[in-house]
């Protein structure tokens, strides 16, 4: 029989190995609070560096749209409304089309084509922001200003309402260009989740509703939309939460101009293409600590979307755990 | 009777249904060739050998891109080998010893809000703690505003993967007696080996094509330069001044640099891709 | 023959709770040394439970607790200060789906070896030989000990397994269903493994097999809704129950 090693020597190597344990512990634990660490040093950093302007120009700061680097006066109410209008024309834009997307990979594709088509939104995705950029500002936005901009003002001149929405001279450039480059960088954002959530939809739900006769706009409609609604939220949140914040795309093709217009032809600005434009050619204590502050709002903004996407999410994450259990 | 008029609605209510969805594919696609295609037509024609072996160039000069590309190889470099070791053992933390604490559930939301938050800000940050205290623009700090955004994709990555192991390995190794360091460095490190791979890949996709933060913690530098203390050039930066400048021969080596980091970048998400699916079998 | 078998491990009013669950309500039973103490009962009964107490295992989760006594030769490891990793390593497990490691045969083996001991490498060959040759493997393995653990086949997996907690020189071997994952062929050599182990080893086995328990076992235990509705000598309890309830499940009236 085999002989059993004496308990004492497997104590001491158990007490070797119980130093071991727990300074890997504490390793792993302090990295976590390292992740904790950058968040809580984001907003410090930001909220220190944002204090003179804080101070300087309070509450009204949100709603002027003054900025005058002369003057040292300055106003984000240009930036924000920048930020909001291209994200909320990219969402009314992606959204629909991106559930479209999700409809068509999982119930209208054919088999062989499903993965190479979903390969291919997906590498959407991976484009970097700056890509986007340069491509509409040398490709885009030149055949746009020459062909399709000059006939939609031409449309919309004599509509009420709209001529003054989409009216003005062909830049190219400008809020409506940015708004639509975003929707395109978000879009396989909000497919992607899109699709993951109709997967969980169970198969036996959408049998049944064909088992009586549906059409697939009705399954669709009726039975995968309804239970997959919180995920297709959280993903457009998720979505809207990257084009609030997103710099590059924005910047080459928004003209940067600290005035709101009436007309989304009209070239404009976001709070990060400001800061992106600005920021290191920004003189004077007070100049910079208005940029911070402005990335100290584009981050508020961004955590209270993401933080709700994240909240929707994870309750979907919940209910699919239950369901698979 | 089966009201046939109704059904016929229903079915032309069906194929405006189904043609909007293959529209919207369409349309994910048109704009996918459109980009690529211009991006590979423009980028070769302004790709030269020069590219690789000169410097950037003053404007009206003719040059490449040799300082940008060692520069972002360097910063990026850094930023993984910083971000990947802090990324790991985080994750780590929240899939095995933290997994069903309340401190695990706020580090786990803090990490989603990184992962997603705009990187201008997150570059902020790194302007003031590192440009602000060292009086200088340098890529030290270039590379610390990468490692922010690198961070919380390889905690993500590395906790998904981690919770795909099968809580059965990790029974078994405890099973034998082993501790808690033991089983996750022998067993469930090496379980997951491949995603977690690809999670470090993808954050390198990621950063390679990051801009905004390095434009106000790196900045550029026109000449050549290893110094991690003074500015460094990148492709990222590189791309921007010069597409944004007037200058035609700035604009065909933006176009190359375009081309350089896209290819880097969906390169590295195929390979990240194929090692996935590989793991999967 | 009770009298004279030596109680390996005594279990005294042992609870078990997952949550606000009562899994287990107040066993008392006695685990001989060297010899096999089979658990059977329906899906549900506790039977696997009771066996992760043996090693401490539940607690890799929250939530979940046990009361009562566990002593392993007189000392009380539920609430003895006493390493559980140790513990671990003197009661060995294995589980129902064969768990091989993600490398390879050999370090498969070394890992649960190098864990306690710093020994030389010629010795260590000569451990992982011995124990695949315990196992009943090593004729199969002995030229592809650097293949990957998952290279093997599903019965050949759970051998590996067994080797693996063999190598570790443990006092008490605990098996959770060990072949019902396994084909016929796989489930007989891992029995006539089993009947070899028991030379050396106090084995406890969960499971749902009738004739698996009455084959190899020298006692059954019998539960039932997370109690202990019978002990005894194996034979007795198979031929001559005394509770309604044992007979039943044994002649396959319910479970």
């Amino acid at each position: 029989m085999s002989k059993v090693t004496p308990t004492r020597k497997r104590a001491e190597a158990v007490r070797r190995s119980g130093y071991r344990d727990v300074r890997f512990r504490l390793l792993t634990w302090l990295a976590s609070m390292g992740v904790v660490a950058i968040f809580a040093g984001v907003m410090a950093a930001l909220g220190i560096g944002a204090w003179p302007a804080i101070k300087a120009f309070g509450f009204p700061f949100l709603y002027t749209e003054i900025w005058n680097p002369v003057t040292d006066q300055f106003g984000a109410l240009a930036s924000i409304y920048g930020t909001l209008v291209t994200s909320l024309i990219a969402m009314v834009i992606a959204v629909p089309v991106g559930i479209g997307i999700a409809i068509f990979l999982t119930e209208i594709c054919p088999r062989p084509l499903r993965r190479s088509i979903g390969i291919a939104i997906e590498l959407l995705a991976g484009i970097p922001s700056i890509i986007y950029g340069i491509w509409g500002l040398f490709v885009f936005a030149p055949w746009f200003q020459s062909g399709l901009q000059p006939w939609l003002i031409d449309l919309f001149s004599n509509v009420p309402v709209l001529q003054d929405y989409l009216g003005g001279a062909p830049y190219g450039i400008g809020i409506f260009t940015a708004a639509l480059i975003l929707s395109v960088m978000v879009l396989p954002f909000i497919s992607a989740v899109t699709r993951d959530v109709f997967e969980t939809v169970p198969t036996t739900l959408k049998e049944a509703a064909y088992a009586m006769g549906c059409t697939t706009s009705e399954v669709v409609w009726r039975v995968t939309l309804p239970f997959a609604r919180t995920g297709v939220v959280g993903g457009a949140m998720l979505a809207l939460g990257r084009a609030l914040g997103e710099t590059m795309a924005v910047t080459f093709v928004i003209g940067n101009a600290h005035h709101i217009q009436t007309s989304l032809f009209a070239p404009g600005t976001t709070i990060s293409a400001t800061i992106a434009n600005e920021f290191t050619e920004a003189v004077g204590p007070l100049y910079l600590s208005s940029l911070i502050e402005m990335g100290l709002i584009l981050f508020f903004i961004t955590f209270v979307v993401l933080a709700s996407a994240q909240l929707m999410l994870g309750a979907l994450e919940r209910r699919a755990g239950g369901l698979s259990s | 009777m089966k009201n046939m008029r109704l059904y016929r609605r229903r079915r032309r209510g069906n194929a405006v249904f189904l043609t909007l969805s293959v529209l919207a594919a369409g349309f994910g696609l048109l704009w996918l060739g459109l980009i690529l295609t211009s991006l590979f037509y423009r980028g070769f024609s302004g790709l030269t050998p020069a590219t690789f072996t000169e410097m950037t160039p003053p404007p009206g000069v003719e040059g490449g891109l040799l300082n940008a590309i060692v520069g972002s190889l360097i910063m990026n470099g850094l930023a993984v080998l910083a971000g990947t070791p802090l990324g790991l053992l985080a994750g780590t933390y929240l899939a095995e010893y933290g997994r069903y604490t309340r401190l695990a559930f706020v580090v786990r939301f803090v990490n989603d809000i990184l992962l997603s938050a705009p990187s201008i800000v997150t570059g902020l940050f790194i302007y003031e703690i590192i440009v602000v205290k060292m009086q200088s623009f340098s890529a030290i700090a270039g590379a610390a505003s990468l490692m922010v955004i690198v961070v919380p994709v390889v905690v993500r990555t590395t906790e998904n993967m981690l919770l795909l192991v099968p809580n059965g390995l990790r029974e078994a190794a405890a099973a034998l007696g082993a501790p808690r360091s033991a089983i996750i460095r022998a067993v469930t490190w090496r379980a997951a080996r491949a995603g977690i791979v690809t999670g470090v890949l993808l954050a390198i996709a990621r950063i390679s094509g990051e801009t905004a933060p390095l434009l106000f913690t790196a900045l550029n530098n026109q000449f050549w330069s290893t110094n991690l203390y003074q500015p460094m050039a990148n492709l990222p930066v590189v791309i921007f001044q010069f597409a944004m400048s007037p200058y035609e021969g700035w604009h065909h080596l933006a176009w190359a640099g375009a081309l350089l980091i896209t290819v880097t970048v969906l390169g590295l998400s195929i390979i990240a891709r194929i090692l996935e699916s590989s793991k999967r079998n | 023959m009770e009298g004279r078998d030596k109680v390996k491990i005594d279990v005294k009013n042992l609870s078990f709770f997952y949550g606000g669950t009562q899994a287990l309500k107040d066993i008392t039973l006695p685990i001989y040394d060297r010899k096999v103490t089979a658990f059977i009962g329906p899906s549900g009964c506790g039977k696997s439970t009771l066996l992760r107490v043996l090693n401490r295992i539940y607690e890799l989760y929250p939530n979940q607790r046990a009361e009562g006594e566990v002593r392993l030769d007189g000392e009380d490891i539920l609430h003895s200060k006493q390493d559980t990793n140790l513990l671990r390593a003197r009661v060995g497990m294995v589980f129902q789906k064969p768990t091989p490691f993600p490398m390879t045969i050999y370090d498969n083996i070394a890992f649960g070896i190098k864990l306690y001991e710093r020994i030389p490498r010629s010795e260590l060959d000569g451990r992982i030989e011995h124990a695949l040759q315990r196992a009943a493997l090593w004729g199969e393995v002995k030229d592809k000990l650097r293949e990957s653990g998952l290279s093997l086949s599903g019965g050949q997996q759970q051998r590996l397994c067994i080797a693996r907690t063999v190598a570790t020189k443990p006092e008490v071997i605990l098996l959770d269903e060990p072949a019902s994952a396994l084909d016929p062929i796989s489930t007989a050599k891992i029995e006539e493994l089993i009947d070899e182990l028991v030379k050396d080893y106090t084995i406890a086995i969960v499971t749902h097999n009738m004739q698996q328990a009455s084959r190899t076992s020298d006692y059954t235990a019998f539960m039932y809704l997370g109690e202990l509705i019978e002990f005894g000598n194996t034979e007795k309890v198979f031929t001559a129950p005394t509770n309604k309830r044992t007979e039943q499940y044994i002649t396959g009236r319910f479970g």
